[in-house]
């Protein structure tokens, strides 16, 4: 039988395991823990920004479509007050090509062109995001922004662009992501570009609040 | 060395190693279990999956120790318990040392870059060091102790 002592102290082990449990798992979902940095090529704005964005995104999803629009008149608006990090989330039940669209626009982006692939692959995600086959369109859009294709298509095989391709999902899923595009602004989760735009009404406080 | 003295060193043991396993174990906990994973995998002792297994279990571990520890709850046990794991992290690393690995980052903590094998290796030394004062002088002002006063 267990004395009194033993018993007091598997309750109080048994208290501190579940606390910080539960308070760890809190701070997952309220995105408390470190923020992975994103490649150098998808992020734009200086690191100083007092107003960070991160965007998990999908090539293939409309609302992404729409969102990156919203996005490029925000860094046109606020400059240098903003610097926002796109991560990629996939949602490849639905998307079947997602990823590899999501590898060819990083390969873009070592080439020093992600923004314009973006822009490709969004522009044209009809064409390409429900192909029964693999679309000829990554080599297309390549060819057109006059990257190096072959060297793409080797660079989207490697095991560092894929690990970095499922570490920004990993990352994503378990901040809860589930929709895209998500964004984290400052930390604060907002779905969807009206979501976003909400948010925004308050970079002027914010950035009036930074300045020295 | 008088008793007040060790009693003194054995807490500020407990509360550094204990310390740092809540903050080895917290940073991995909040990050993807697949990015220590990957820092698992590159020790090349574990293949891909059971390093995922590795990946999720040890910050958890880390940290209810750690946790335990600095609070003095069963501290002998804990301290026995990081020390063993801190022997094991000195296997890993001194496996691949002597094999001459790439480890670009030892996934100690998490993924903000890493010191050399080396370095690492001479510092969970300086960590055992600290798990053995914690075995020994670690029961003043503990859970354990202030439990067992009627």
């Amino acid at each position: 039988m267990i004395d009194r002592t033993k018993a007091r102290l598997l309750a109080l082990a048994g208290i501190i395991i579940f606390v910080s449990t539960i308070a760890v798992l809190l701070a997952r979902q309220f995105n408390m823990g470190p923020e992975r940095p994103a490649p150098a090529f998808r992020t734009f704005g200086p690191g100083s920004a007092p107003v960070q964005i991160y965007e998990y995104t999908d090539f293939a999803c409309p609302a992404c479509r729409y969102a990156a629009v919203k996005v490029d008149e925000m860094i046109k608006i606020y400059g240098p007050g903003l610097r926002v990090s796109f991560k990629h989330y996939p949602l490849v039940n639905i998307h079947p090509w997602s990823f590899h669209a999501a590898a060819y626009a990083d390969c873009a982006g070592e080439q020093g062109k992600f923004k314009e692939y973006s822009e490709l692959l969004f522009e044209n995600q009809e064409k390409w995001g429900t192909a029964k086959v693999k679309p000829g369109e990554f080599e297309a859009f390549a060819v057109r922004l006059k990257l190096d294709w072959p060297k793409m298509a080797a660079c989207a095989d490697s095991p560092e662009v894929l690990n970095r391709l499922k570490l920004d999902i990993a990352e994503g899923d378990m901040k809860g992501v589930d929709a895209t595009p998500t964004f984290f602004v400052n930390g604060k989760r907002a779905v969807g570009a009206g979501q976003l735009v909400e948010q925004a009404r308050k970079f002027d406080n914010i950035l009036r609040a930074a300045k020295p | 060395m008088n008793e007040k003295t060790r009693d003194i060193l054995g807490l500020l043991a407990r509360l550094a190693l204990g310390g740092l396993f809540i903050y080895s174990g917290l940073v991995k906990a909040l990050s993807p279990a697949e990015e220590f994973g990957f820092a698992i995998e590159g020790y090349k002792v574990l293949n891909a999956e059971l390093s995922l297994w590795a990946a999720y279990a040890v910050p958890w571990l880390e940290l209810y120790a750690g946790l335990l520890l600095a609070a003095g709850v069963f501290t002998r046990c804990n301290a026995l318990f990081i020390g063993a794991a801190l022997l094991g992290f000195e296997a890993l690393l001194g496996q691949a040392w002597l094999r001459g690995l790439p480890i670009t980052s030892c996934g100690c903590f998490g993924s903000g870059g890493g010191n050399s094998i080396g370095r690492e290796f001479a510092q969970n030394l300086v960590f055992l060091a600290l798990a053995w004062v914690s075995w020994k002088y670690g029961r003043a002002w503990s859970a354990d102790r202030a439990v067992e006063t009627p």
